[in-house]
């Protein structure tokens, strides 16, 4: 059990900082998503986790271990992390059971531990088996009962899932992390998925620009993002111009009031479910002008007074292009000033 | 590649080590060439002899890269893109021809044709010799573009002349111009065929004045014409490799084209491939069996056997210290970027450029202030190592960038450190195509006949020697058993690198000679 702290931690490469004083902290136990855009530095936090690169500046603690500062940093090999990259990257020239095996240090217990990953991923029949000789979503799970053999105080998983299709995707990051839960291992995941960061998530974590933007549950950083650019990362968004008097009152295409003196100009942030189409024409007067049909749910595209509204409805599909419906704002106000 | 990394100083140590050995030759060569002052150098190279040496050389360069472009293009095609009959055979004897070294098929024809010398015969010998490695480019670029290029071409209305010349052309250029500097590179350092056909190029130029003379500072000096020239065939040939791979496309699998329909002309252009391989191939083999049944009853068995022994061991030292040379700078060119891997890429760049009679010329005038090594099994074995180190940094490098380095870091985050990490996954995932590498660097140096000429202890007869000392003194049917064996050794590699079969890269062909 060791929660991970990172305080400040800056890694330049080629003299530019790729992490900027990044500070994150996961309570012991948790299974921790970072969201970010590709090239927001996502792997590079990892592998300075895991001690593959050396930082400039800050400090990374396992528990109460210090395992960077800028003058000592402990190799890879004393940290006891595991370490799970993309599409597995399994040893090609050893066998299933001698992959898992790898780095178990204790002679004795070897066999047991092994016997016993291998029932726990599934794949006991597959152990005298070369990894191409396996499918893709068979070395994923391979790959993490090999990083798992040593017992790592960390768990460190890079996009492990992105290079399988998204049936078996969906599954096994289920079967994943309820393993990982059930062993209390410390987990820290990083994705570009934002599906991905928020359903496996006890805990997710924004990145932007080599820095953690937001932390929070999956519901928190969902509901209440910190900024505009937070709330596009985890979902659809529909960002309204609207404006704010002095008294706090908001005036927008969706939510028209007159307001008071000392107005100032912002964003208005709603969920594309948050706005309610009523056909009878209450609310905000809306044309329907295309319809997105997904099978589960379907977005609407509305005309709100040359204002283009999308809406998420899901059951029946009741309407069609062309319709002159009413639309109501359901959710929660999140406003930020521009 | 990861700009940061720092380099171990143990690698950075043995690098800088190995490019200090391996720069001994040449820099021996400017020493002596400086020394001699720069009236005496500038009045060797104004010489009548020089010049006229100078437009044999580059000729000959040329005629033979003409020659070489036109067989190997036309074959490449004919086996890939028509419906000739047996293509796979064809490509067989194409390639096995690599296997006899250019003194051997120079020997046979000699044999064959007492007459058989002067310029017309080299461009000859060298250019059936070198016509492989055009085949083995121009075959490989063609396997590599994707049927559906031609399809819409000819869709959006080509002819398929048109197809040839605008898109196909233009993708193979480059492989085929490398693959064309590489052939006058080997007519720039080949030294048996030009010395047996008696052609004054600068190698044996180079080995008469240092036959003849004990004024080792002209040698010298001429011997660095030859380098210059060869390094700059080097250079260019470089910057064209790296547009060749620019070139390339990711694409995945490959369709390869429909193939043409000759037509009763198929039999013309099997007669064509047949003639080709005769003269390379079926000459040198008939008149190896012949003469060697002729001379069955008097071979000397302990002399071939002695022979053997010598041949295998000067290449299995030499093949070994070239390869512990090639661990550093092959480590270095696989996983580190940054100055000192530029040094060692231009260092190893530079011993390419280094003809065997020029190592030779350099290590004989060393060797003889330096007499312990003077004619010594050590210093021919050295000198193997620095004729052959490109190659075996080639190997190296290849082998050890096909180990991802995620495997470094998961193996470190397992509990493993560096070394730990470098002999439970480096190694064992490396070592096939190291040892690959070494078997090739040693079949090579068992062909090698200028350096082992010019360095050999005395009485150390090697099978290339003594098929030299017997056409030397026109004793064809002496030189045939030795010579049998050779090709014997060379070609069954190059056999089994050449089977269609074999998904093998064009670089491990590319390096099975030079």
């Amino acid at each position: 059990m060791t929660s991970l702290r990172i305080d400040g931690l800056t890694v330049t490469y080629a003299n530019r900082p790729v992490l900027n004083e990044l500070n994150l902290h996961i309570p012991s136990g948790a299974f921790a998503t970072v969201l970010g855009p590709s090239g927001c530095g996502k792997t590079t936090l990892l592998r300075a986790i895991a001690g593959f690169i050396s930082p400039f500046s800050g400090t990374i603690r396992f528990g109460d271990q210090l395992v960077s500062v800028s003058s000592i940093v402990v190799p890879p090999e004393r940290r006891k992390v595991g370490y799970v990259a993309q599409e597995g990257a399994l040893f090609p020239h050893l066998t299933v059971a001698q992959n898992i095996a790898f780095g178990v240090s204790s002679k004795g217990d070897k066999q047991e531990i092994v016997d016993e990953l291998l029932v726990l991923i599934g794949l006991s029949k597959l152990a005298n088996r070369l990894p191409n000789e396996l499918s893709g979503g068979q070395q994923t799970r391979v790959a993490l009962a090999r990083a798992l053999a040593p017992e790592p105080k960390v768990m460190l998983l890079d996009e492990p899932f992105s290079a399988l299709d998204a049936a078996l995707r969906d599954d096994l990051r289920a079967e994943v992390s309820s393993l990982l839960k059930l062993r209390d291992t410390t987990t820290l995941m990083v994705t570009h998925d934002r599906e991905e960061a928020l359903v496996v998530a006890d805990l997710v974590a924004l990145m932007r620009h080599g820095q953690i933007v937001q932390t929070g549950s999956p519901v928190e950083v969902y509901h209440q993002p910190v900024s505009p650019e937070v709330a596009i990362s985890t979902g659809d968004v529909l960002l309204l111009d609207s404006q704010k008097d002095d008294l706090g009152k908001i005036n927008s295409i969706l939510t028209p009031q007159l307001l008071n003196k000392e107005i100032i100009a912002g964003k208005l942030v709603i969920r594309p479910e948050e706005i309610r189409i009523n056909s009878d024409g209450l609310g905000v007067k809306a044309t329907v002008i295309d319809l997105d049909y997904y099978g589960h749910d379907a977005v609407v595209h509305l005309d709100a007074g040359g204002s283009k509204i999308n809406v998420r409805i899901s059951g029946d599909l009741k309407f069609k292009v062309g319709d002159q419906v009413g639309l109501e704002h359901i959710g929660p106000i999140r406003w930020f000033p521009n | 590649m990861a700009g940061g990394i720092a380099v171990p100083r143990m690698l950075q140590i043995s690098a800088l080590f190995v490019l200090f050995l391996a720069s001994i030759p040449l820099g021996y060569l400017l020493l002596r060439a400086i020394a001699s002052g720069f009236a005496a150098a500038s009045a060797v190279l104004l010489r009548e002899k020089t010049v006229s040496t100078l437009i044999t050389t580059v000729g000959l360069a040329i005629l033979v890269a003409l020659f070489s472009a036109m067989i190997g293009i036309s074959s490449a095609w004919l086996i890939q893109r028509t419906n000739l009959p047996s293509p796979g055979l064809f490509l067989v004897l194409g390639t096995l021809a690599l296997a006899v070294p250019s003194y051997v098929s120079t020997y046979a024809w000699i044999a064959l044709i007492p007459s058989f010398a002067g310029f017309a015969a080299a461009v000859f010998i060298l250019s059936l010799t070198t016509a492989p490695y055009v085949l083995l480019a121009a075959l490989a670029s063609l396997r590599r573009i994707d049927a559906t290029q031609e399809e819409s071409a000819r869709a959006s209305g080509l002819t398929a002349s048109q197809v040839a010349r605008r898109v196909i052309w233009p993708q193979s250029r480059p492989a085929i111009f490398a693959s064309l500097l590489l052939v006058m590179l080997y007519v720039l350092s080949d030294f048996g065929a030009v010395s047996l056909l008696r052609v004054d190029t600068f190698t044996r130029v180079v080995h008469t004045m240092y036959k003849a003379t004990f004024d080792r500072s002209a040698a010298a000096v001429v011997a660095l014409i030859l380098v210059l020239l060869a390094a700059i065939l080097i250079y260019v040939e470089y910057k064209a490799r790296g547009s060749a791979v620019a070139a390339k496309s990711g694409l995945g699998s490959i369709r390869s084209a429909t193939r043409i329909d000759l037509g009763f002309k198929k039999y013309l252009a099997a007669s064509y491939l047949l003639i080709i391989a005769i003269a390379s191939l079926g000459v040198p083999i008939y008149v190896l069996i012949t003469r060697f049944v002729s001379v069955a009853a008097e071979i000397n068995v302990s002399n071939l056997v002695s022979a053997t022994i010598a041949t295998v061991s000067a290449a299995l030292s030499g093949a070994l210290l070239a390869m512990l040379f090639a661990i550093p700078l092959g480590i270095l060119a696989a996983r580190y970027s940054g100055r000192l891997s530029r040094y060692a890429e231009f260092g190893i760049l530079l011993t390419h450029a280094l003809p065997g009679v020029v190592i030779g010329l350099a290590l004989v005038a060393l060797g003889s202030r330096l007499g312990f090594l003077y004619q010594s099994l050590p210093l021919l074995a050295f000198s193997y190592a620095v004729l052959f180190l490109a190659k075996a940094v080639g190997s190296i490098r290849t082998s050890i960038a096909r180990v991802p380095r995620v495997y470094d870091d998961i193996s470190r985050s397992l509990g493993n450190n560096n070394w730990q990490t470098i002999r439970k996954i480096t190694i064992p995932i490396a070592a096939p195509g190291v040892i690959t590498g070494f078997l090739l660097v040693l079949l090579t140096a068992m062909k090698e006949l200028p350096a082992t000429l010019m360095l050999r202890p005395t009485g150390f007869d090697t099978l290339a020697i003594e098929i030299w000392t017997q056409t030397s003194i026109s004793q064809y049917g002496q030189a045939a058993p030795y010579a049998l064996i050779l090709v014997l050794v060379a070609a069954t590699p190059t056999y089994l690198l050449s089977r269609p079969d074999r998904a093998q890269s064009s670089e491990s062909r590319e390096n099975m000679t030079l």
